[in-house]
């Protein structure tokens, strides 16, 4: 893993805590199957494009990030880890013509659950 | 989902005036056998929208949902860079950032600097 | 107003410093240098950070791009390092994504990920919220990457873009449409073509437009430049609107 570094939070949010508090782990590892989950709004504000529930793959752990201020579901000031999920086009549109076509999207992991029905 | 929209559509005089004249680069270059496909201010534009999201004025994702509304309401056939100038200053307007009517003194200002050298 | 004085471009002959120069005072150049004024005076921002922010868009394209997929093509020990780290790398060949603030910028971030294509699976990127863009790597973004058009059609339908752009790809070819949402940044690293064997990395650095590190076109022997579809289609041909009315 890299080595830590920490930088200091700049007033928007740039500066990033790369290692983790100590005690907090990630929750999903590359190939968990999760879950989007059911929340007021989601990653597109304007045009929903993902369907609740549909079900896709950790593909990639990216970096931990301090919390947005302004979501609703914050707890003030801890660190949460970034993946990047992949969705199989045909998940999400059934009449999608491609089988093999994948779309990826990075998420926050709190808007992540393990999936109900693993395979 | 409905969202609650960014920006009011309404049209500013002071940016309509600009419109529509041929004075858009990808209108007015070729007419001066200038190649460069951006005017020379598209650099400074795009450090003012990095500043204005550095300093929380005007914080990047609101901007460009701002742009995008009002490059769909108002300027879509304002061609870039200056669609996105317009929808810059038309949303800093909205936001109380700046005042139409001290841009257009201001503007007389510099054309006058500008035309004086 | 100051009279438009037309360059001929053969006019170089008599002064060789002379290059056409639009010689208008648009309105548009006045309005940009007077909305900057007024947000200084009104301390939105300081045109200190305002200046070195235009020395950060002066200073990126696409060639930084191109050298980093050549030198990933040509050496495979720089190609580990480069999947290993890929910010470190970009170090390695004189791209630094922590300008101009130590911290990246406040669109760039400094988390770069590397999508490497294979013969069955081929990356396009884009932002749906905000086109979002590698700028230390490819410079600024082009138009169509920008539009609500573009955006909001890739994810839903990939195949459609790429053929407009040119590009067809077999059925059994995963396309892996990739949204950068969040802080990371994505480049595309293309197959290298076949022709290219024994090409010097300059050679290769040629053909690997802007566009192939986007995902919207292929790297070709002779190919050096990006060509677009004439059509400027600012307003999206499959409207959201219709899509969510629908719902």
């Amino acid at each position: 893993m890299k080595q830590s570094k920490t930088m200091e939070k700049s007033q928007n949010n740039i500066g990033v805590l790369e290692e983790h508090p100590l005690g907090m782990q990630p929750r999903f590892k590359v190939g968990d199957r999760v879950q989007v989950r059911d929340m007021p709004y989601f990653f597109y504000t304007r045009s929903q494009m993902w369907a609740r529930g549909v079900v896709g793959t950790i593909a990639a752990l990216t970096y931990s990030d301090l919390v947005p201020e302004d979501e609703a579901f914050n707890v003030d000031g801890r660190v949460e880890q970034y993946y990047i999920v992949r969705f199989r086009q045909k998940d999400l549109w059934p009449e999608y013509p491609f089988d093999n076509d994948t779309v990826q999207t990075e998420s926050p992991e709190r808007w992540l659950e393990p999936a109900r029905n693993s395979e | 989902m409905s969202q609650k929209s960014e920006v009011d559509p309404r049209r500013v005089g002071l940016l309509e005036a600009m419109r529509g004249q041929g004075k858009e680069w990808e209108v007015l270059a070729p007419c001066y056998g200038v190649t460069n496909p951006n005017p020379p201010w598209k650099t400074s534009l795009a450090a003012m929208c990095d500043c204005l999201d550095v300093s929380g004025a005007l914080p990047t994702l609101d901007r460009r949902r701002a742009e995008d509304e009002l490059a769909e309401a108002v300027y879509g056939d304002v061609p870039a860079p200056e669609s996105q100038l317009l929808t810059l200053v038309h949303t800093m307007l909205n936001r109380g950032l700046v005042s139409e009517r001290e841009l257009a003194s201001r503007m007389r200002t510099v054309r006058s600097r500008l035309e004086a050298v | 107003m100051n009279k438009a004085q037309k360059y001929s471009t053969d006019g170089a002959e008599h002064n060789h410093k002379a290059a056409p120069m639009v010689e208008e005072i648009t309105d548009f150049e006045v309005l940009e240098i007077a909305v900057r004024e007024l947000a200084i005076e009104h301390g939105l921002f300081t045109a200190e950070d305002h200046r070195r922010f235009t020395e950060f868009a002066e200073s990126v394209g696409p060639a930084g791009g191109s050298r980093l997929v050549a030198k990933i093509w040509t050496d495979p020990a720089f190609k580990a390092r480069a999947m290993e780290d890929p910010v470190k790398a970009c170090l390695e060949i004189g791209i630094d994504w922590s300008k101009p603030t130590g911290f990246g910028t406040p669109s760039d971030y400094t988390h770069l990920t590397i999508l490497e294509d294979t013969p069955t699976l081929h990356h396009v990127v884009c932002c749906t919220l905000c086109s979002c863009y590698p700028r230390p790597l490819l410079g600024m973004s082009p138009e169509w990457y920008r539009t609500t058009n573009y955006r909001r059609r890739l994810v839903r339908w990939p195949r459609q873009i790429l053929a407009e752009f040119g590009l067809i790809l077999p059925p059994e070819v995963e396309v892996r449409v990739e949204d950068s949402n969040q802080k990371c940044r994505f480049i595309v690293l293309p197959v290298r073509p076949s022709g290219t064997e024994n090409w010097t990395e300059e050679q290769l650095a040629e053909i690997v437009t802007r566009d192939c590190m986007i995902g919207v076109a292929l790297p070709q022997p002779g190919r050096t430049a990006d060509v677009h579809p004439v059509h400027k289609a600012r307003r999206p041909v499959h409207s959201s609107h219709h899509e969510e009315a629908a719902r």
